[in-house]
């Protein structure tokens, strides 16, 4: 599906943000690297998503209501089999109170994290954002910005000016960071922000680093 | 439009008196029409004051109406009360723009007030200066109309720095002192409450002016965003740095704001993040505003190509500090061929340091132009793009002698040269004015003169990114 198409239904029925999922399918529209996930709705096409990803995955309820999954025990990791996929289905179907689409994820393993996010300025209008991921972004406040629209330079300085900017280089063992990919997904967002005004926010975090490679296994846009 | 005002042909000064307050200082209505008669504004000036007959030797009119003569500029200096009505007066006899200094508008809370001025203006086709400010200075052409007391220096220095600022009290401030160390600007203008016109507006409009080569703006909020950020990248284009300090970085300062000039402050982070993108320098000490300006104006063309620096001395403790502050603001210190180091060696005792930094020592008494000798080595290295010149505990005459020299190396040398004199100017009564008056890049302290490096160097990777991305 199209962006326009995407925003377009899920503003139809009146939802406040979009899915993980389809958060993720707008984002990677526009550059943003993505896990591979596929939703499902019965243990059994759970167990078929899962083994055409490959084990281990990441099992996660989803919709567009359901934000903080973490904190309500609404994600799985590390399922390592088909029989532990029924199992996550079943739980995850209860905490979430009955029936919700299920997101079977590949599983992103990196021990470094980083994340994208755009915030509109009263006054400047579309604030594109990077810093590291997890829980830093928030308690170190360690976050570089751009007003769209930026060069795809000014994206380029934006990774070097978090002061943990030496964790993108090749450090204790891990090779550097693809940093094309993540001045790709930063001026993507920039797009983004400036050709939909209906996105409202865009947080993308965690971006997990896999072997040089970003990839956002978690992203949530919000509709206003 | 902004012509009408920033090169007015005639000016009138509505409510335009004589005499002094209680406390000894002139009247407001006596200070405007003052400063504009004594520094010699050549076109007509109509003083307006029915209580008048006469002021400053000229006819006194009752009311603008009556002037016969074409006025482009009005300068309503009134209390905000009586404001409406000398706009209304204005916009009848076809002023085509009003500056309006009064306090007591939107940043005291009376938008009712403001918003009936502002309509006044736009029904007669006025454009509105203000209201609470203190006016603006075109020193080029002797056109002074501000009622601040920086305008007793007179005349002005010359320069090519446009000051633009929201508070018309610290603009002032800001310039004198600026002037006292030796500095001119062509432009001054303080903006208030910008009802009407805004920083943006006037930015954009002198941009093309090329007796303005550098801005230094002290904002509250930047207002017509849209404009402000197209003005800021036509100075970019133009090469026409843009110093900023603006205020608003705490809750509480843009508090202040809010009240001050009915400004949003706007998030401190993103403002840093426009900064970096528009490649506006920002200060984040006021009283650097102005002397960062200055660097900028003084050095001109000669941008450091990269962030190599070197550094001469004759004192081994202030080669410690600078090489810290070096550090601290990212500048390198690259160390000397043999060649290099071999041909200082032959001025420089043994127990000096031909390496960089380079420390004369003491004996730098014995030799005559052994600052200029080592400077003028270190500036033809390719491996340096700019040299810092440190002075410590110097009186006369050697001051004399070393203003000579570095004011010499400064002015012939292709790569930037900034002096950091840390001694007290006092003593050195003619080396450090020598300084000012050969517009020599000077600083207090080596801090001073790192961070200046830092910034030409920020500006100028700025300006080469930006033909990169032109020429792509």
């Amino acid at each position: 599906m199209n962006p326009e198409g995407i925003i377009k239904e899920a503003l139809e029925r009146k939802q406040k943000a979009l899915s993980e999922f389809d958060s993720k399918r707008l984002l990677s529209l526009y550059g943003v690297p993505v896990t591979k996930e596929e939703l499902v709705r019965t243990p059994g096409d759970a167990v078929k998503a899962a083994r055409a990803l490959g084990y281990p995955v990441v099992m996660k309820a989803c919709g567009p209501e359901i934000t903080h999954k973490t904190e309500q025990g609404l994600v799985e990791i590390a399922i390592g089999d088909d029989e532990a996929v029924a199992r996550a289905f079943g739980e995850l179907t209860a905490r979430a109170g009955g029936t919700t689409d299920i997101l079977v994820q590949e599983m992103i393993a990196g021990r470094r994290e980083v994340a994208f996010g755009m915030t509109r300025d009263p006054l400047y209008g579309p604030c594109v954002t990077f810093g590291l991921g997890g829980i830093f972004t928030e308690i170190l406040g360690d976050v570089a910005c751009r007003i769209a629209p930026f060069a795809r330079a000014d994206a380029d300085a934006m990774l070097d000016e978090i002061k943990g900017a030496a964790i993108l280089g090749a450090v204790r063992g891990m090779g550097a960071v693809d940093r094309a990919a993540l001045c790709d997904a930063l001026t993507g967002l920039a797009r983004l922000a400036l050709e939909h005004h209906e996105v409202k926010e865009i947080d993308v975090n965690p971006v997990i680093i896999a072997e040089g490679r970003p990839v956002a296994v978690d992203a949530l846009v919000v509709l206003g | 439009m902004l012509d009408a005002m920033l090169h007015a042909r005639s000016v009138a000064v509505i409510g335009a008196s004589k005499g002094t307050t209680e406390t000894g200082g002139a009247k407001l209505g006596a200070a405007a029409l003052n400063y504009l008669v004594d520094h010699g504004f050549e076109g007509p000036i109509f003083p307006v004051n029915p209580r008048y007959e006469e002021l400053a030797g000229r006819r006194c009119y009752a009311n603008v109406r009556d002037i016969e003569d074409e006025v482009d500029l009005a300068l309503i200096v009134l209390r905000a009360g009586a404001c409406v009505e000398a706009m209304e007066d204005c916009a009848a006899k076809g002023v085509k723009v009003a500056v309006v200094f009064a306090a007591g508008f939107a940043e005291a809370g009376d938008s009712a007030l403001q918003d009936r001025l502002l309509a006044a203006a736009k029904a007669g086709g006025v454009r509105l200066a203000g209201p609470n400010t203190n006016g603006f200075i075109n020193a080029v052409d002797n056109l002074v109309c501000c009622t601040s007391s920086v305008s007793d220096i007179n005349p002005f220095p010359g320069g090519d720095i446009a000051f633009i600022g929201q508070s018309g009290a610290l603009g002032g401030s800001m310039l004198g002192c600026a002037m006292e160390e030796g500095s001119g600007f062509s432009y001054s203008v303080t903006t208030g409450n910008e009802a009407d016109l805004g920083a943006a507006d006037y930015l954009d409009y002198l941009i093309d002016d090329d007796r303005v080569r550098v801005f230094a703006l002290l904002l509250e909020g930047v207002g017509d965003v849209p404009k402000f950020l197209a003005a800021a990248s036509k100075a970019a284009r133009m090469r026409k740095p843009i110093v900023v300090y603006k205020v608003g970085l705490s809750d509480i300062g843009a508090e202040a704001c809010v009240s001050h000039t009915s400004a949003l402050a706007g998030s401190d982070r993103v403002f840093d993040a426009v900064c970096r993108q528009y490649g506006l320098i920002r200060v984040d000490d006021l009283a650097e505003l102005l002397p960062t300006a200055t660097v900028f104006s003084w050095v001109g063309d000669k941008l450091p190509r990269g962030n190599r620096v070197g550094i001469v001395t004759a004192s081994g403790g202030i080669s410690g500090v600078a090489a810290d502050e070096c550090h601290r603001w990212g500048l390198e210190i690259p160390e000397l061929d043999a060649g290099t180091k071999a041909k200082i060696r032959e001025f420089v005792p043994s127990y000096g340091s031909v390496r960089n930094p380079v420390d004369l020592t003491q004996q730098v008494r014995s030799f005559a132009s052994a600052y200029q000798d080592a400077a003028r080595m270190l500036l033809d290295l390719d491996t340096i793009d700019g040299v810092i010149l440190l002075a410590t505990m110097v009186g006369e005459p050697r001051a004399s002698i070393y203003g000579k020299e570095f004011s010499t190396v400064a002015r012939e040398a292709s790569k930037p040269v900034i002096v950091g004199w840390a001694g007290p100017p006092g003593l050195a009564s003619k080396g450090f004015p020598m300084l000012q008056a050969t517009r020599t890049p000077t600083f207090r302290s080596a801090r001073g003169a790192v961070k200046a490096m830092r910034r030409l160097y920020d500006y100028r990777t700025f300006l080469d990114r930006l033909a990169r991305e032109a020429a792509e």
